[in-house]
């Protein structure tokens, strides 16, 4: 007599989940086996699913997209707003791998990473392969990623892949196989990482409950290998990005901050005897490693692509004379390339002794005679692909399912494959493996492709136990029709035992530690103090507008000298076009606060301003980046409706506020910023100017200050520098000319004052490192110390408007020679 | 032949250039065609960094950075050397031109000189129907591949103006052959890209022309600046051979080789990053006489 099992709750919640579950006759079920039976490695997980119900199920759900959103993954990652915001939305049902499957994947990934590492070798080296016939010469010249000045670069021994992910699939009989590898710089290992927080966070209780193989200590183990190759006094490892622009810079900053290393552009790296250095504010550090997340080709403009702006000149020189390391190889992506897979399976018992533990898609490289006829002969049954990883120059085309394709389109591909057989492979079309995904309240099976990822330690390789599955669309089985609208799971290796609980949260304080020992990358520094004068510029900006056109709505009359300053000022500052005539002035405040194409005008401030941020992610508050990303994109909105007053005063004010905020965040957080002296210079440089500005413009007379204002250019004086509430409580006075000067310019307890700004200044200028070789200070010290002096011996009531053009003169010498001594000044041209 | 080379490459900036990352392509290099007697590459202001090897295909490359403010460039190479008479090919005796392409298509050859480099599109050459179009009539079934080529390169001689004002070095090698205008440089690169387009191995061989031409021949087009022409894989036997449709010649006595790559972007002779913002404007003479 069998016992029946207690569950009759969790069967009837069982059967309202799986309820039109129902996979495609003739493809394997990752959930559900040929009978209609829950897998067991899926039983427990599916049963906690039923129990929540599809109600409480749809919370949880909504709250790892809630953790995704708020943690700024969400945000977009081109200055484009309509481009897409994350390359693989997060679909919410884990891939659940059992251990059984796992064993077979980790042995596979690992014997074909060794492969293709020993190819590699071979083909940046003796090239023995090619000439025992085993691969064709062509289809390893044709990959545009095998880049030839490579060739006999490295030290013999030295590796090529230290990162590399396989894209798998499961075929209809259970066997997983390989579709695509991936050694230029695979991405996506961030984005696991953070779909398993948010997954384990909206489930923690689930997740808990299961022993599901821990991500961390693969990247531990990466980063303890990283750290070996680091010495002192070093750069350490670097993490070469393209940019801000590129699609993954999300990931790259992740990645970077999780790992500990810093994030680098070619701009802020240069090559000197041989050797790669990192440009810090503290002189040249030098740089051992390189994780390289851009192109091969794109890595060195003197002797890879001279086009190319984000590499390093002479990188390859310095690769030849072995002084640095970099991960993956230049020219690794070679190996991406679907000719190879036509020969991987008989290069594995020459190469390794051994055969293919994992198959790859059966492939037909149609350079050769006897393949081009395979394929040629039974057209419609296969897949044609392009042979290598790109299309030189031109459109990335195909692969184009031939069954398909028309009669005009059969006839075409045999002439190109006639002529041009090279260029072209055949494979065998995929069917893939389905996988639950939470859609309508119910689980669907969708197809799916799994990236697995192969880390270099020295102890060997290893295999990240996860990854993440790359979700299709549900009609479409065929791994050729994955690329586009997919979205991306968490995978669970599920573990035959109890696994150690290990925080998958990143060590930031580990991380902060090191960083505030670190020089500071000299782009950064640059960018950092560029980020605060363009925002400090953005506000003094707005409040010139919300001055103006609060007297506007006041006065009727509007040709007063106040309002006719602040149109002169606007109007130098490149905030408006032209100063407009009598009774136009709205428009001028309309075009400064929302004028896209002035350099002046805040739309523009604020962009550059985020841009020089963007540069910097790493190292800027996730909230300052979050509100200032807010702020673009909100001053970027035009004004809809007729102009009027109180529409342009309400956004100015708005805007206003928002500074306020990101200046907040920025100060709350500013002991985590590595360089905020460069920030706060920034600030306090433009401030000053500023201040000196609305000084020359509402103070000056002729020749000396305060001759000749009207008391309404005084008192807008005090408002543009934020101190009518402190004058007013001062003086029970009207304001008069020397009270005034002496709090906007000589007041030191007033933090809105000149002489405030400048002690600052100095203060700052005089922690600023030393320079080497000599160790000598900033020239901005020297600048710092005459303003401070020359301002202090200001008398009130004897303050000459030459006096305040002097001063705001230092100023701007005073950060031009900052940018000389921290900053790169100049950016490369290629000619 | 004994020809003595002199090359003057003189750059002027607009302004200061702090720093400067060259590589230079001047220096010419013995080979089985080539005799080099002497050879010196003299570069003013002196760099603080001079590396010389060779690149992938074997052509001499020097590495040069200048640290110093300067606010021009002056790079002079000379040379001295002996042309050598290669074995002869005639055109009808070339294998057709089908075997020749699957033979490149099957090589098993990785070395600086097989085909398979050849091939594949680059930088400046595309695969294009364009190109295709332009030549594909005159590979009749069977025809030897060193005849055909002939054609081709005629065909261009007769079809395209000399113009430097047509084209710069960085238009496209298509738009190039709608204009059926340009120069040098554009006429290599449409016939490199015809003969690739029908699967056909073909190089890009920089160089120079003798400035004054032997008696009762006319002068060559080129001859006084740097010049190009394609080198056309005709089998492993015949190797590979010179073809220069610019002249509508077959490259001999009066072309002097300096560098082989797959299109211009291998073979430049001055590449570099210089950190400057401002213009810069370029002068070059070349003197090839005999001696």
């Amino acid at each position: 007599m069998s016992k029946e099992p207690a569950r009759p709750i969790e069967h009837a919640g069982l059967d309202a989940l799986l309820h039109g579950y129902l996979p495609t006759q003739g493809v394997y079920d990752e959930m559900i086996d040929a009978r209609g039976q829950i897998r067991p490695h899926w039983l427990a997980f599916v049963e906690r699913l039923a129990a929540e119900g599809p109600n409480g199920l749809s919370a949880r759900f909504e709250a790892a997209d809630r953790y995704l959103k708020d943690s700024g993954v969400f945000y977009r990652v081109y200055d484009d707003p309509a481009a897409g915001e994350r390359p693989w939305p997060l679909s919410h049902v884990p891939l659940l791998i059992s251990p059984e499957d796992w064993k077979v994947i980790e042995a596979g990934v690992i014997q074909r990473a060794e492969l293709i590492e020993a190819i590699l070798a071979d083909c940046y080296g003796p090239r023995e392969l090619v000439k025992r016939n085993l691969i064709p010469a062509a289809a390893v010249a044709g990959s545009p990623d095998y880049l030839r000045p490579l060739v006999d670069a490295a030290r013999s021994g030295q590796r090529h892949l230290y990162f590399y992910a396989i894209d798998l699939g499961r075929s209809p009989t259970g066997q997983w196989w390989v579709i695509r590898d991936r050694t230029q710089a695979p991405s996506g290992a961030g984005y696991a990482l953070e779909n398993r927080v948010a997954i384990s966070r909206a489930v923690s209780d689930i997740y808990r409950t299961f022993d599901v193989e821990r991500l961390a200590p693969f990247f531990d183990r990466l980063r303890a290998e990283l750290a070996v190759v680091t010495e002192a006094d070093d750069a350490g490892v670097c993490l070469l990005s393209p940019g801000p622009l590129n699609e993954t810079y999300f990931e790259h900053t992740y990645l970077a901050r999780y790992l500990g290393i810093r994030l680098v552009e070619g701009m802020d790296l240069m090559v000197q005897g041989g050797a790669v250095y990192l440009r810090t504010i503290r002189g040249l550090r030098k740089v051992r490693v390189l994780l390289r997340r851009i192109d091969g080709d794109f890595a060195d403009p003197l002797e890879l692509n001279s086009r190319s702006q984000l590499g390093v000149p002479g990188l390859v020189q310095a690769v030849r004379e072995g002084q640095v390391t970099i991960a993956n190889s230049l020219g690794a992506g070679f190996a991406e390339g679907r000719a190879l897979l036509g020969f991987l399976p008989a290069l594995a018992e020459p190469l390794l002794g051994q055969s293919l533990k994992l198959p790859n898609v059966a492939t037909w490289w149609c350079g050769q005679p006897a393949e081009r006829r395979v394929v040629l002969d039974n057209l419609a049954d296969f897949v044609i692909a392009p042979a290598f990883s790109r299309m030189n120059g031109g459109p990335n085309v195909g692969p184009w399912v031939m069954s398909e394709a028309s009669h005009a389109a059969h006839e075409q591909m045999r002439e190109a494959i006639g002529r041009r057989g090279i260029d072209y492979v055949g494979q065998e079309v995929v069917k893939l493996s389905t996988t639950p995904v939470w859609s309508n309240g119910r689980l669907e099976p969708h197809p799916f492709i799994f990236r697995v990822y192969v880390g270099a330690t020295a102890n060997g390789l290893t295999v990240m136990p996860g990854g993440f599955a790359l979700i299709g669309d549900k009609s479409d089985l065929r791994a050729v029709s994955m690329q586009k609208g997919a979205r991306s799971a968490d995978v669970w290796v599920m573990s035959k035992g109890p696994v150690e609980q290990v925080t998958l949260m990143p060590p930031e304080k580990q991380v902060v530690l090191r960083r505030a020992a670190d020089a500071l990358p000299s782009r950064a520094a640059d960018n950092l103090f560029w980020l605060a004068r363009y925002v400090e510029r953005a506000e003094a900006t707005l409040r010139l507008v919300r001055a103006l056109v609060w007297r506007i709505s006041e006065r009727r009359e509007q040709n007063r000298p106040d309002m006719h300053g602040i149109a002169e000022l606007l109007f130098r500052w490149g905030a408006a076009g032209a100063i407009p005539a009598h009774g136009e002035l709205v428009r001028m405040a309309q075009a400064a606060i929302s004028d896209q194409q002035l350099d002046g005008a805040v739309p523009c401030l604020v962009r550059a301003g985020r841009r020089a941020a963007s540069v910097i992610r790493d190292r800027f508050p996730a909230d300052a980046w979050r509100t200032l990303d807010d702020l673009d994109r909100y001053v970027q909105r035009s004004i809809k409706g007729p102009i009027a007053e109180g529409v342009i005063y309400e956004k100015a004010d708005r805007a206003l506020r928002s500074i306020a905020a990101v200046t907040g965040f920025q100060l709350e957080t500013m002991n985590r910023l590595a360089g905020w002296r460069f920030l706060k210079l920034g600030l306090r440089i433009e401030r000053a100017i500023a201040i000196c500005r609305f000084t020359r413009q509402f103070a000056g007379g002729d020749a000396s200050v305060g001759k000749g204002s009207t008391p309404e250019e005084l008192d807008l004086l005090l408002e543009l520098c934020d101190v009518q509430a402190t004058y007013r409580a001062r003086y029970r006075l009207g304001a008069s000319f020397a009270p005034v000067l002496d709090l906007v310019i000589l007041d030191d307890r007033n933090p809105r004052s000149l002489v405030f700004q400048i002690k600052s200044i100095q203060e700052h200028a005089e922690a600023l490192p030393l320079l080497p070789p000599s160790n000598r200070p900033t020239p901005a010290l020297a600048v710092a110390n005459r303003l401070l002096g020359t301002v202090t011996a200001l008398d009130p009531g004897r303050i000459r408007s030459d006096d305040i053009l002097g001063i705001e003169n230092s100023l701007m010498q005073l950060s031009d020679e900052i940018a000389q001594s921290f900053f790169r000044a100049r950016e490369p041209v290629a000619r | 032949m004994i020809y003595a080379i002199r090359q003057i490459t003189a750059y002027s900036y607009g302004s200061y250039v702090p720093y400067a990352a060259h590589v230079l392509r001047l220096v010419p290099v013995a080979g089985p065609s080539l005799n080099v007697i002497e050879c010196d590459l003299v570069i003013d202001p002196k760099p603080s960094e001079y590396v010389v090897g060779k690149d992938f295909f074997g052509n001499s490359l020097a590495h040069v950075v200048l640290k110093s403010p300067h606010s021009r460039l002056s790079v002079e190479s000379r040379a001295v050397v002996e042309l050598l008479e290669g074995p002869a090919v005639t055109p009808e005796g070339t294998p057709p031109w089908e075997d020749v392409r699957a033979a490149a298509h099957t090589s098993a050859r990785l070395d600086p000189r097989s085909p398979a480099h050849q091939l594949f599109p680059t930088r400046h050459v595309p695969i294009s129907p364009e190109l295709l179009a332009y030549g594909v009539d005159l590979f009749v079934p069977g025809r030897p591949v060193l005849e055909a080529a002939i054609a081709l390169m005629t065909r261009i001689r007769q079809d395209f103006e000399y113009d430097p004002s047509a084209t710069s070095v960085s238009t496209p090698t298509v738009e190039a052959l709608g204009l059926r205008r340009g120069v040098c440089q554009d006429f290599a690169h449409i016939m490199i890209g015809v003969l690739r387009s029908l699967g056909l191995p073909a190089g890009y061989v920089s160089g120079y022309l003798r400035t004054v031409p032997l008696p009762g021949k006319a002068r060559l087009q080129g001859a006084d600046a740097m010049h190009a022409w394609v080198s056309v894989w005709c089998g492993e036997e015949a190797g590979w051979q010179d073809l220069d449709p610019t002249n509508a010649v077959r490259a001999g006595r009066d072309h002097v080789p300096l560098a082989f790559g797959r299109d211009y972007a291998d073979v430049s002779p001055i590449d570099g990053v210089i950190f400057h913002s401002g213009s810069h404007s370029l002068a070059v003479s070349v003197d090839v006489v005999e001696r």
